[in-house]
């Protein structure tokens, strides 16, 4: 960083929240200093090892071949493990039932996001200090600029939002192809629709970004640059003169000065200075950079997470079929099913087929020995699907404890689910079980709920329009702290069943926006 | 200036090592010895008892006095004709004239008066002359050294090593107190007294401060290097001298000194973490300092492609593969308790001693999820098998059940 670089606006954070709150802001001419925790690292496109597969899955260091410890394969792999590992050893959380999924490495944690996108509608924007109508230009202008496919035609369409410019779908895999087809030849369904999902991967070439070419390597990092990931936004942002990105700073604390805020960081020597502050740390990181500003001493936080249930699904009509050998192992469909009348009160997800998933996870829970287990879940996989489903947020039941009485910043994770989930996970289970059946697909034994914050839809810590101490202005400003603005999950009022990420980055564009004419 | 050391029995387990980190370290060497040194080494011809050429001392930071003349125990015992007590103090009056700062003095734990054997009587008054010799205040040290393992198979170590490959051993003093250290820890000990050494302390020990039982022990090295374990049967200990003797006239069998015996009967722990503390050392868990043995990494290797090739079901020729399974199951507790060498031979034996169902809490279960990762990463087209081979693992699978419900929990 040049010496004489004032900055009007110091981003803590590189990811997605980060990089939409940061680009209206320098498309207003206002400088902006961006600090990022991790050193750069290559996008999977930039990197040179792509011949030698092992390097790709294991990683270089071998960190990822590692004992199956449960989690899902997406949140095992070399970099997922590189980018929350490295989050887990900056925040130093404890955690009790709950699994912190944070990220300390450029782009955040869209290296390794699932990509499925939704706008929210205004009955999920029940308790926020916002309408649909305000939020739709920042969906339209994040949609535009990361490139979403999908349908625009089909039940979830409508679902999924239509502010933006939606990209031809991919072609879905035959499995996925046999549900869908039966879905739209039976009779119509009460409470549930099916549709292709909406994943922010290209399907058309645009700039360094190529189009997806079904090479089965999602999991893995796309070669190509078709997924989204927030360090293509970062090396637009970086073209700017006013915008200026330091590396290898991690925020370590903030202080009020007279003028404005000041920013330490870990191995800076001095802090770094600007009126305005927008942190952009993730959901957990945040917290942790905001818990000390509240002055509250020892004191619970509420925090909220989307419930999310795994079910294994076998096609019949599919067995003995040959596996296909292009594919991509995001999301295929998408789903939705009302449980109840209230409007909220909806679980959705996506399915996926697994042929482009490491077989070993899943012979490690085939009951019969590894040979065995290996060759029958390749067999089986031509006719295997997975179903994820998320539960509102209303559903979980995650407690924060912070303490920053002794100087430290000591926070615990308690994860849990609400009193009713009890019967609505069953309810939904069984409603879905029945649906898929009727689609050719037959649960199989395995279903789980998975660790609380294993979904990474993490936010209601310090809503955004809440009068409380740890609330936030409609602009995510602390109400503590003037001039400390949130612009990630941590301001969501409420978690819906909808995947969080296009929605963090809508109202970071629309702080960043109103920030922009701010003098 | 880089430092520089005189060494004596430079060539021997401990000495050679020592030369090896000191110059790692950036030390230059003087070897004294009869026989030549290693490379980068100045050797100068010493014979224990004379005096040295004084050239060999100049410029030097230490003496570290390693030789010892085992002939000359046998022959003359604690007498005063024993080359080493007359050897080791000309050899530090000459360091002294010649301005040496330190004198180190390899010692043992059994250096006591009243030790059983000759060598740790002997090792107790070198220490005692040494201490009192004039003017050597503050530049005299001696280091008494535990029971050195690791490296390479010499010494009290090759024929620990020995005994171990067997699955059966009668043995002595099984139940005395022994304190192991790593070859490699004994050197940086050395070279911390030689170099740096800590304030106030003229004797350390050098030795583990958490003494095992000679049989643990032992059978730590077995379970160590050929992931086994080891029946030890107690022999009394003047069997034990009688057979000493008799396996000088047995060919093929390992001669064991009386000395060694008595050595060992006479062993008493000496409290050590203080002195380690003060050099700065701390030393490695024995189990996983042997991994490095060389017996361990050839089983390590054997156990990884045998895995990989059931898991693959088929020849894999990719040696990366074994080396990347290696390296991340080599630090698994799992790796300590070896596999049959029948499923060595014929990986597809292993389907009978897995656990009933997956378990990353059983040890072959969970290196066999590793070496299926270790598989899916290759670039080898996935094969997706047809009803044939599909009935044939289902097949073999009903038929391992039997054995799998018995021999699943052995490798856990």
């Amino acid at each position: 960083m040049s010496d004489d670089f004032a900055p009007e606006f110091i981003v803590v954070g590189s990811g997605p929240a980060g990089v939409s709150a940061a680009i209206p802001l320098v498309d207003a001419g206002r400088r902006v200093l961006m600090i990022d925790g991790a050193h750069p690292s290559p996008l999977p496109s930039e990197r040179a090892t792509q011949t030698q597969p092992w390097r790709r899955m294991l990683g270089d260091t071998l960190a990822a071949l590692r004992p199956d410890d449960g989690l899902s394969p997406k949140l095992r792999t070399p970099v997922a493990l590189d980018v929350v590992g490295g989050f887990q050893r900056w925040a130093e959380v404890t955690e009790d039932s709950f699994f912190a999924v944070g990220a300390m490495a450029r782009g955040g944690l869209s290296q390794v996001w699932g990509a499925f996108v939704a706008e929210l509608d205004q009955q999920d924007l029940q308790g926020w200090p916002l309408t649909a109508d305000e939020l739709a230009p920042s969906y339209r202008a994040v949609t535009e600029r990361i490139g979403i496919s999908g349908s625009t035609d089909d039940d979830m369409a409508a679902f999924y939002g239509v502010s933006g410019p939606v990209l031809p779908p991919l072609p879905i895999g035959p499995t996925a192809s046999v549900m869908l087809q039966r879905y739209a030849a039976g009779k119509p369904y009460r409470d549930f629709a099916l549709g292709l999902a909406r994943n922010a991967i290209l399907t058309v070439a645009r700039g360094e970004r190529q189009a997806c070419n079904l090479s089965l390597a999602c999991l893995w990092g796309c070669p190509r640059g078709a997924i989204y990931d927030a360090r293509q936004d970062l090396a637009a942002l970086q073209r700017h003169p006013n915008f200026q990105l330091r590396n290898g700073a991690a925020a370590i604390r903030l202080t009020q000065e007279p003028d404005g805020w000041a920013v330490e960081t870990a191995g800076g020597e001095t802090a770094l200075r600007a009126p305005r502050l927008l942190l952009a740390a993730g959901t957990l990181g945040t917290l942790r950079l905001a818990v000390p500003l509240l002055r509250l001493g020892k004191t619970v936080l509420r925090l909220l997470n989307s419930p999310l249930m795994a079910m294994p699904l076998l096609l019949p009509r599919r067995l003995g079929k040959p596996a296909p050998r292009e594919g991509y192992s995001l999301a295929q469909l998408g789903f939705r099913l009302r449980y109840a009348a209230e409007p909220t009160h909806y679980v959705t997800g996506g399915i996926y087929e697994t042929i482009a998933l490491p077989p070993s996870s899943f012979a490690a829970r085939l009951p019969m020995g590894r040979r065995a287990g290996t060759a029958v879940f390749r067999a089986l996989s031509p006719a295997l699907a997975i179903a994820t489903v998320y539960f509102p947020g209303h559903c979980s039941s995650n407690f924060i404890t912070a303490d920053i009485s002794g100087g430290d910043v000591r926070l615990g994770l308690r994860g849990d689910v609400s009193d009713d989930f009890a019967d609505v996970a069953p309810l939904v289970r069984r409603r879905l079980s029945a649906i898929w059946r009727r689609l050719g697909a037959f649960p199989l034994p395995g279903a789980a709920i998975a660790v609380a914050g294993t979904d990474a839809h993490l936010g209601g810590i310090f809503p955004m329009g809440l009068a409380d101490t740890h609330g936030t202005s409609r602009y995510g400003e602390l109400h503590a702290t003037p001039g400390v603005y949130l612009v990630d999950g941590s301001v969501l009022p409420s978690i819906s069943a909808k995947p969080t990420t296009l929605t963090i980055m809508a109202n970071a564009d629309r702080i960043g926006r109103h920030l922009a004419g701010v003098a | 200036m880089p430092q520089r050391l005189v060494v004596t029995g430079a060539s021997g387990y401990i000495g050679a090592r020592l030369v090896e980190r000191a110059q790692r370290r950036g030390c230059e060497v003087v070897a004294l010895g009869s026989q030549p040194g290693g490379a980068n080494v100045t050797a100068i011809a010493w014979r224990l008892g004379e005096p040295p050429r004084l050239t060999a001392f100049v410029g030097a930071t230490a003496v570290v006095h390693l030789a010892h003349d085992w002939a000359s125990d046998r022959l003359n015992g604690t007498g005063p004709g024993n080359a080493n007590l007359a050897g080791a103090e000309i050899l530090a009056r000459a360091a002294r004239e010649a301005g040496v700062p330190r004198f180190i003095f390899a010692s043992t734990t059994s250096a006591r008066p009243e030790a059983l054997n000759a060598y740790g009587k002997i090792k107790f008054a070198l220490e005692e002359r040494l201490k009192a010799l004039p003017r050597h205040d503050g530049r005299v040290f001696c280091a008494r050294i535990g029971l050195v393992y690791g490296g390479r198979e010499r010494a009290q170590y090759a024929l620990m090593a020995k005994l171990t490959s067997l699955p059966l051993l009668p043995m002595i003093g099984l139940d005395r107190e022994v304190q192991p250290i790593h070859v490699d820890e004994v050197c940086d000990g050395l070279l911390a007294l030689a170099l740096d050494p800590p304030a106030g302390r003229q004797t350390v020990v050098l030795a583990s401060p958490a003494p095992v039982t000679f049989g643990n022990w032992l059978r730590t090295l077995r379970r160590a290097r050929h992931g086994r374990r080891l029946l030890l049967v107690p022999v009394p200990i003047g069997f034990a001298l009688k057979a000493c003797d008799w396996s000088k006239a047995i060919p093929f069998v390992p001669t064991v000194e009386r000395e060694r015996v008595l050595g060992l009967a006479g062993a008493a722990p000496m409290p050590s973490a203080e002195d380690l503390a003060a050099l700065g050392l701390t030393l490695r868990d024995p189990a996983d300092a042997l991994m490095d043995c060389r017996p361990a990494r050839r089983r390590l290797i054997a156990e990884c492609r045998a895995m990989l090739r059931y898991v693959a079901g088929m020849r894999l020729r990719s040696p990366g593969a074994i080396i990347r399974l290696a390296r991340v199951t080599r630090r698994d507790p799992a790796f300590r308790r070896a596999l049959p060498w029948l499923a060595l031979h014929w990986p597809g034996l292993m389907r009978l001693i897995e656990p009933i169902r997956p378990s990353m809490q059983h040890g072959l279960s969970r290196r066999l999820h590793l070496a299926a990762m270790v598989v899916e990463s290759l670039p080898a087209e996935p094969m997706q098998p047809g009803l044939g081979t599909l009935a044939k693992e289902l097949f073999l699978e009903a038929v391992a059940l039997p054995f799998r419900l018995v021999l699943g929990r052995v490798y856990s």
